[in-house]
């Protein structure tokens, strides 16, 4: 059986659902014949053919008209954004068209298309190449915004979201692209969008969180367990639509939260799992609500850039916080 | 060609009623294509049904011809979605497109869906000497060039975009010889001898259909009226200007062509606006008696399926609708 | 002493494991100048030249020309040459991508499956080693080797991983009631699936948080006894499955709302109020007619708080400040079965017999209703408990800070009483107050509690 890395089930995800389904492309500038530049469309082009695995030329606007344009006509295209640092100049098309077609035309046209970018930082690369920005998109309305965490979740969210008649944004953290492997089975089953995932069960504390910073959440919970703290951990996962539910039901029972995000803090998602948390848990919080994001500067340059991201220490920290009010 | 001037003549009709529906409070903003008619009913003219037509917002002449009724074009200056859903014109033409030149990638996103699956489609896209600056209409015929794609974009070059003259939009001598930086075949042609678009669209149509790739057509011609009925143009060009390019009308000048043959007289144009009026008359009757659609309209149709977490906020909208209407 | 430097093999690429030595420009011996040619080596993509980073006499060359060197292992010594230019230290940039090493945590041991780890291995792929190709990526990426197994959790003692618990959620099927098929009684993916397809599990109604209308599942009756009766926390203690959200007998049950609150608050007041009580009765001999006891009360309350307005006050022990309030606002202990809420009488030294009593009514009313605001169960001055309505005489009550003083009051009763001259039957009622010692005096206390005892004692 399959044991693989985030990458590896992200590939596996494509092959798969292209060797089922006729109308899924590629597309996206170094996808064909290198396979992409992280490997993530590895040995596609080779099995589907240079009509079904498209190297684009290099213009990401060019890339997000021609998802909108492919979508619109009936096929299901997973573009990809080299590295989410590059997908601003998507966002017109993404939130202009993609995320309102169905609303303005009154569902008579469509776009059933993934937008896929390596996500985050911690990979010590060059400056633009460790965005994470999944807050300026979590805003538009009629978008999916999703991140895995896990090879599994990469592979089944994945199929998920080729399959969703609606656009998704699919956010893949590229710090634990290739950090473990999980047996993945090549099964086609999908995982469900719109619902959290519970990794850990506790009963003191529950850490929000999602993408990369689900490794960091997971150590300090173990670490909060060596000091008798039982901290539940949930993967949001799908960040747009929120299950709030699952937070809410969590956090009833804990009476405290942590968020994590390695965003920059100011009006990142976490902002609004707290502001729910707020509007619907105030009498069941026993402490504020934390949040332990990137600080509201620009993720630095790779020598700092590890003391910017939100580190198992300042999880714990803010999580002890929430115990020593009362 | 009596077919195409009447059609011309219609569309003049429906403009100027448009114009007198917006001035007297009946329907929001709107672009007029006063000028525009040869233009654009040669460019939907010379489409088969089962091409794709990507417009800015004033083809109205080609749309029309294609099946797009007045009372959708009201729908949606009007402020209702539902001018988006045309009952008429084929589900595969895109809808009205305000965001500058993002049409052109969406004719070339379905000119590849044509050619992936083999069809023998062509994706048409329209778009003004403004628009040709853009970034998305470069990325189009780039792409389009890059990939001998089905596609056909039209530069309607009316000589204005809003207040900004043709002669400081581009340094280019002509905007069909940006299609040379594409390796695309070009033309420009007079837009209000409705021949001549024919015979391009015609050429460019049928070289697409055969696998031969894209073109560009460059139409001049002239918007004899405001940019849109928020505009007036008399602040930035001058009377003489205007009047100068009246004479240059493209409807009289086909009627005196036809008319030269024998193929139409006053009592023809009589009779045909007669028609035009009433089919008019009853296109506004239809839009004025449309009632707005209820308050649910904004969540329905945001997703294929409205998420659980926006059930409450869509409910909330009807209460609070319900309480304030009884 | 002579200065060796080791030179070790950096990443000649973004991210390439190792190089091979194709050919070396120096011989052990030979003496090198800092960026002279040193060495020739073949990466997976392209043939580079490795210059000398040092200026000296070439000691050792830890390769010969086709061996494999693995980026950050040692490549060449160099004697430093003292006299000649060499390049400054600079920090470590740690920019290496070193070779492969496992960082994630291993899968965590408990009784569901674990594979066992791969530490530090070299990809098999058809018995071959195979350099790994990790791609054109920019910077440095950790990668792994350990295999991770997603824990199944024993959450409202149904086990299942989170990806089954998450598909449960969004197909709004209740877990507990799910027959599981897996290992040791593990609910799978397929079971879930299941259940949906033939209805046979749906959620019940969940608890509205808010007033909004929810997208629900319809309610179904209760449902059947669980089949699996054995179904075992992870602690090896037999549980009932039942979700967390229904109140289950003989199971933990989550405390909320009231109850949990008054957990909480108690425990506090237990934690900093120095707690001492008083006791003794008041002869209600004298009253003429039938009187409203409670109303009686809080005006016997009212009068001892003028009296010694030290009881009617508000003690901060960590700033040790205390405020004396003009006005009398009794929080008047009202039980329920939701659990005790304590509504304040505000300003109870204005009102009259008739106001009391229609306070009293109107707050023992909007506490059944739960109409209460928040607001008013709170700031109130001083408390008062009359449990007396169902039995007991005495008692200490609970001070809750920031108040200091509370009256119970206890049953009614005949006693007989020894007077001058002989023995009567007096109906008299016992008094508790517990204050809190750190903020009153046993002598303001005694002094309240004979103020109080006074004002009973009064025909009306």
């Amino acid at each position: 059986m399959a044991q693989i890395t985030l990458i590896e089930a992200v590939t596996q995800a494509l092959a798969y659902e292209m060797a089922h389904d006729d109308s899924v492309v590629v597309l996206g500038e170094d996808v064909g014949v290198n396979g992409g530049v992280f490997r993530a469309t590895q040995g596609l082009q080779e099995k589907f053919g240079e009509l079904r695995v498209i190297d684009t030329p290099l213009d990401e606007t060019t890339i997000a008209g021609l998802t909108v344009g492919l979508a619109v006509q009936g096929m299901k295209p997973v573009a990809e954004a080299q590295f989410e640092g590059f997908i601003y100049p998507m966002m017109e098309q993404i939130a202009c068209h993609a995320a309102r077609l169905r609303h303005r035309t009154r569902g008579r046209m469509t776009v059933p298309a993934v937008w896929r970018a390596p996500w985050g930082g911690g990979i010590r690369a060059p400056e633009h190449h460790s965005e994470a920005n999944e807050h300026l998109f979590t805003n538009i309305p009629g978008l999916r915004v999703v991140l895995p965490s896990s090879p599994a979740r990469a592979y089944g969210l994945l199929l998920a979201a080729i399959r969703d008649p609606d656009p998704v944004m699919f956010f893949e953290p590229k710090r634990i692209y290739r950090q473990y492997k999980e047996e993945v089975p090549d099964d086609g089953e999908a995982l469900p969008l719109d619902v959290c995932f519970v990794l850990r069960d506790g009963t003191d504390v529950t850490l929000v969180t999602w993408g990369a910073q689900v490794k960091e959440a997971l150590e300090a919970a173990d670490a909060l367990a060596e000091e008798g703290i039982s901290a539940e951990v949930i993967d949001v996962a799908t960040l747009t639509p929120l299950d709030f539910d699952t937070i809410a039901e969590s956090v009833t029972k804990t009476g405290r939260c942590v968020i994590v995000h390695e965003a920059p803090r100011t009006a990142g998602f976490g902002a609004e799992i707290a502001a729910r948390l707020m509007e619907e848990c105030f009498y069941d919080l026993l402490a504020p609500v934390q949040r332990v994001t990137g600080y509201d500067t620009h993720i630095p340059l790779f020598r700092l850039e590890m003391k910017y991201l939100p580190s198992v220490e300042r999880i714990v920290d803010a999580a002890k916080r929430t115990l020593a009010v009362s | 060609m009596v077919e195409l001037y009447k059609l011309m003549v219609s569309t003049r009709v429906f403009d100027a009623k448009s114009v007198a529906l917006q001035r007297t409070g009946k329907l929001g903003t709107y672009a007029s294509c006063l000028g525009h008619e040869a233009a654009h009913v040669g460019i939907g003219s010379a489409m088969k049904r089962e091409d794709s037509l990507a417009v800015s917002y004033r083809e109205y002449g080609a749309q029309l011809y294609r099946g797009v009724q007045p009372r959708e074009v009201y729908m949606y200056w009007g402020g209702d979605e539902r001018g988006n859903d045309f009952a008429k014109a084929p589900k595969h033409d895109f809808a009205w497109c305000v965001p500058i030149g993002t049409q052109c990638l969406h004719a070339a996103g379905s000119a590849l869906a044509f050619k992936i699956r083999g069809e023998k489609r062509v994706a048409v896209c329209t778009i003004g000497d403004g628009g040709s600056s853009k970034g998305d209409f470069y990325g189009a015929i780039n792409v389009a060039g890059a990939q001998n794609l089905p596609f056909v974009a039209v530069i309607v070059n009316n000589q204005w975009a809003i207040s900004v003259p043709r002669k400081i939009q581009s340094g280019a001598e002509t905007l069909a010889q940006k299609a040379i930086a594409a390796g695309l075949p070009t033309i420009q042609v007079d837009g209000n001898d409705i021949i001549a678009v024919r015979k391009a669209m015609e050429d460019a149509m049928d070289r697409a259909r055969n696998g031969e790739g894209a073109s560009v057509i460059e139409a001049v011609t002239y918007r004899l009226g405001d940019h849109t009925t928020a505009d007036d143009a008399r602040r930035y060009r001058g009377e003489d200007e205007v009047k100068e390019a009246w004479t240059k009308d493209p409807v009289p000048r086909l009627r005196k062509w036809l008319e030269a043959k024998g193929a139409w007289d006053e009592a023809k144009e009589k009779a045909w606006l007669a028609e035009c009026d009433d089919w008019m008359d009853k296109e506004v009757d239809a839009y004025l008696q449309t009632k707005t659609q209820p308050v649910e309209a904004m969540f329905d149709y945001l997703y294929a399926e409205l998420p659980a977490d926006l059930v409450a906020q869509r409910q909330q909208a009807i209460d609070l609708d319900r309480k304030s209407h009884g | 002493m002579a200065d060796i430097k080791t030179f070790y093999l950096p990443d000649l690429g973004e991210g390439l494991p190792d190089a091979t030595v194709v050919e070396w420009h120096v011989k052990e011996g030979d003496t090198v100048k800092l960026d002279a040619p040193l060495v020739s080596m073949e990466t997976a993509k392209a043939v580079v030249d490795v210059p000398s980073p040092f200026s000296g006499k070439v000691t050792k060359l830890h390769g010969a020309a086709g061996d494999i060197i693995e980026t950050g292992a040692a490549l060449a010594d160099v004697e430093i040459d003292p006299n000649a230019k060499q390049r400054a230290d600079a920090e470590a940039t740690g920019h290496h991508h070193g070779p492969k090493k496992s960082v994630g945590s291993p899968a965590p041991d408990n009784a569901s499956k674990v594979v066992a780890s791969d530490d530090g291995g070299e990809i098999e792929s058809n018995g071959k080693p195979e350099r790994e190709d990790e791609g054109t990526v920019v910077g440095a990426m950790v990668s792994g080797n350990a295999v991770h197994t997603e824990q199944v959790s024993s959450a409202g003692g149904v086990k299942a991983v989170p990806a089954v618990r998450a598909l449960a959620k969004k197909l709004k099927i209740d877990l507990s009631r799910v027959r599981p098929t897996g290992a040791e009684g593990v609910v799978t993916m397929k079971d879930v699936k299941d259940a949906a397809a033939n209805g046979s599990a749906a959620l019940g109604a969940a608890p509205a948080r808010s007033a909004a209308a929810r997208h629900l599942a319809p309610e179904l009756p209760e449902p059947t006894a669980a089949p699996q009766r054995s179904a075992v926390s992870l602690a090896g203690k037999p549980v009932r499955t039942g979700p967390p959200s229904q109140a289950v007998m003989g199971q933990p049950e989550q405390l909320k709302g009231v109850r949990r609150n008054m957990a909480r608050v108690m425990a506090d007041a237990h934690a900093q109020v120095v707690p001492t009580t008083i006791v003794d009765d008041a002869d209600l001999h004298a009253w003429i007619g039938k009187q409203d006891i409670t109303a009686r009360l809080v005006r016997a309350i009212v009068t001892a708080c003028k009296a010694v307005p030290a009881l009617n006050a508000w003690f901060d022990g960590k700033n040790l400040t205390r405020t004396l309030h003009p006005q009398v606002d009794i929080g008047i202990a009202v039980d329920t079965d939701d659990g005790l809420f304590v509504p304040a009488l505000r300003n109870a030294d204005m009102l009259d017999a008739a106001g009391v009593r229609g306070a009293i009514k109107r707050l023992r009313t909007q506490v059944e209703d739960r109409t209460i605001p928040a607001s008013e169960l709170s700031g109130y001055t001083i408390s008062l408990s009359n449990f007396g309505m169902f039995a007991g005489r005495y008692a200490s009550p609970v001070v809750v800070p920031p108040t200091v003083a509370i009256v119970g009051a206890g049953k009614l009763s005949h006693d007989v009483v020894a007077v001058m001259g002989g023995i009567e039957v007096h109906r008299r009622m016992p008094l508790s107050l517990t204050f809190d010692h750190r903020a009153a005096t046993g002598g303001e206390a005694a002094r309240f509690l004979k103020a109080m005892m006074d004002d009973l004692a009064a025909p009306h």
